[in-house]
């Protein structure tokens, strides 16, 4: 079983691919409009709901840059996924009816429509359009670029395609992923994100086990190991300390309430009621999907600080340095597939919201309507932006790293910042004004710009996100209180007083 | 005009902000986020864990309780005004003393560590570890239990989903009006 490693491996990979094309082709049937496009026909029933949201949250980083996170800084980066029960809370509490109800008196399509419907202002729709732009840029590249790597890894260990280029990973990863994002819009990514759910979910449970059993004492040997080596890894501040911990804590679980590729998910549901179901769904994924993150980067930094394992070049090799010493084959390549699972989940909503900002929200902002024909467009604007994403994935690789890093930016940090007071708060506050939603996106932009350009190191590893959100929500309450609530109109209003 | 939630949250953040800028004004120790280690490539070490809280002692024990009650306000006003009954308040209340009681046993926990460097091993890990593994997400996973239980009382109940079918009905009627 051992030398078919890599080709069961890669196998497994080939056939998840093979499955996310077959999706798109059926979706394709399905997609018969811009509305089906983007939000579905507001038609998913509530197991594809939870899973689309579980797995984009999750994305690559949950089981390649967290265990690295784990394996290279102990435990600090574990509250950005103990704070899930309370990302999701905020979500479901403050977000998820209201706009599911303003998506359908207003035949909302996006975020920034939405927003628009809320404070009446086009300043606050291209705001927000901008900024998932950017954010969409940034991901979307960094995504790429780690299916074309993981792609190229597994290449590398058959006779084949031994050498074959980082380009040509790079086009078939985009290929793939273009070709059932443009085929079946939304339908395709949510259909997709539940074969990639339970993929995710299936990996966590088995890989925890795994994990649990490289040493003869169990996890209790793992967490004395790193005890008697130094020890503050293993206690809850991990290496980062107790302020890097606390301001991820409050990033990542109040700021999941804000990211925009998981909260328009929360306007597909056919029915409202569907939420008490998609909620206890999509926390118990998540926390299992997320117990990889934890085992892998702990086992991996025990291995190593006991001196029984070798030391990694990199953070971002734990996890298949794990796999490919400790899991079982057939256990990889459905990791490997989890893998892959991982990333594209996420970079499909990703594409599906740019799409959006490009054909419907700024032409609406700036002419007062969308474009004509808005399927058609769609579709060119994602196979658009896959390629400028991919393109932007190569640069950064070959020539320079800085420009996905800034774009980078514009990640989960500058969404809380942006996106939290204007929704989260303000779909449940009548008092909240425009100018209070233009100067919370615009101060939440400039803090992460600066912060990134800059190059500012802020003491104690406080997060620059962190201090991006607590001054946009601090600006956005504050200015409102200042000012007359304007009046809202009569369907909102009475929205909010449901 | 009396206190609402809005105000409970907003003097939260500005308790925050204020932690924040007391601890961002403290002269932070060399190693405050921590250093590499020796000699294995990538690996970090958070060194004396005791030495780095000294500038700033407690305050990240208040940044936290400030965290956690600006959540519980948010959620709180995540329940219509009008359906907040004695209970629901009850029910918050209840569970912001448990989020409390983790955070308190967490904290401590971890002080008396950085006092004798030694920690008891429960369910696999450190004692304030597995406080956090199970206690933080516990504290609010309750508030989605919550939610699933109560979802009919008080996140959507019949006489709300009526009122918002009407609602559409309404605005229906108004467009086809208005387009004949």
């Amino acid at each position: 079983m051992e030398e078919m490693r890599q080709p069961i491996i890669l196998g497994s990979v080939l056939v998840y691919l093979l499955v996310c094309i077959g999706v798109g082709l059926w979706a394709m049937r399905r997609t018969k409009s811009a509305g089906d496009f983007f939000v579905a026909g507001r038609g998913l029933g509530p197991i594809i709901i939870s899973m689309a949201v579980f797995s984009s949250t999750l994305s690559g980083f949950g089981f390649v840059g967290g265990p690295g996170l784990v394996y290279a800084t102990g435990m600090t980066s574990i509250w950005m996924a103990v704070c899930s029960a309370l990302g999701y809370a905020t979500g479901f509490y403050l977000v998820s009816k209201r706009i599911r109800m303003v998506a359908e008196v207003r035949d909302t399509m996006s975020l920034p429509d939405v927003i628009f419907a809320r404070y009446g202002s086009e300043a606050a729709r291209l705001l927000t359009a901008g900024t998932i732009l950017l954010g969409v840029l940034g991901y979307l590249a960094t995504q790429i670029l780690a299916m074309a790597l993981v792609l190229q890894t597994l290449f590398a260990g058959t006779e084949m395609f031994a050498h074959i280029s980082l380009f040509a990973c790079v086009v078939i990863s985009t290929l793939v992923l273009v070709f059932y994002c443009v085929t079946g819009g939304i339908i395709a990514s949510v259909y997709t994100d539940l074969v990639q759910g339970i993929v995710m979910i299936i990996s966590g449970a088995l890989v925890v086990i795994t994990a649990a059993n490289v040493f003869d004492g169990g996890l209790t040997e793992v967490s004395t190991i790193l005890l008697t080596k130094g020890g503050e890894d293993i206690m809850p501040f991990g290496t980062l300390g107790t302020m890097a911990a606390l301001t991820w804590f409050f990033l990542f679980g109040l700021g999941l309430a804000g990211q925009p590729h998981l909260i328009t998910k929360m306007m597909m549901n056919r029915h409202i009621s569907d939420n008490r179901v998609i909620l206890p769904m999509t926390v118990l994924g998540y926390v299992v999907a997320a117990m990889l993150w934890l085992s892998v980067g702990i086992v991996m930094r025990a291995l190593v600080l006991g001196d029984v394992g070798m030391p990694l070049a990199s953070a971002d090799q734990a996890a298949p340095a794990f796999l490919t010493s400790y899991a079982h084959p057939l256990l990889a390549g459905i990791v490997f597939a989890g893998l892959f699972a991982a990333i594209m989940s996420t970079a499909d909503s990703f594409l599906n919201i740019g799409a959006a900002a490009i054909i419907h929200d700024i032409p609406k902002s700036v002419r007062g309507r969308s474009v004509e024909n808005e399927l058609f467009w769609a579709r060119v604007a994602t196979v658009v932006l896959a390629s400028i994403a991919a393109g932007f994935a190569l640069y950064s690789h070959y020539e320079n790293g800085e420009l996905v890093a800034l774009l980078g930016a514009f990640g989960w940090g500058t969404f809380a910042a942006a996106i939290v007071p204007v929704v989260m708060i303000g779909l449940n506050w009548k008092g909240a004004t425009p100018r209070a939603a233009v100067a919370a996106i615009s101060a939440s932009l400039l803090i992460n710009f600066t912060v990134q350009l800059l190059q500012i190191k802020v003491p104690y590893g406080i997060s620059a996100g962190f201090l991006a959100m607590l001054t946009s929500m601090i600006l956005f309450i504050g200015i409102s209180l200042l000012e007359r609530p304007k009046k809202l109109p009569r369907d909102i209003d009475r929205i909010m007083e449901l | 005009m009396g206190l609402k939630p809005i105000h409970f949250v907003f003097l939260s953040l500005l308790v925050i902000a204020g932690i924040t800028v007391f601890i961002l004004l403290s002269e932070a120790p060399p190693d405050a986020a921590g250093h590499a280690h020796e000699s294995i490539p990538v690996v970090q070490v958070g060194g004396d864990g005791a030495a780095r809280l000294e500038a700033i002692g407690r305050a990240p024990f208040y940044f936290q309780i400030g965290t956690i009650f600006l959540a519980v306000s948010l959620l709180y006003m995540g329940v219509a005004r009008h359906r907040r009954d004695t209970r629901f308040r009850l029910l918050v209340a209840g569970c912001t003393l448990f989020a409390l009681f983790v955070w308190y046993k967490l904290y401590t926990g971890y002080e008396a560590y950085l006092v004798t460097g030694d920690a008891d091993i429960v369910f696999g890990f450190p004692v304030p570890t597995a406080w956090l593994l199970g206690g933080v997400w516990g504290s609010f996973a309750v508030f989605d239990l919550i939610f699933v239980i109560f979802f009919r009382t008080y996140f959507w109940p019949r006489e709300d989903e009526v009122a918002f079918k009407e609602l559409v009905a309404e605005l229906k009627a108004e467009q086809d009006v208005g387009d004949a």
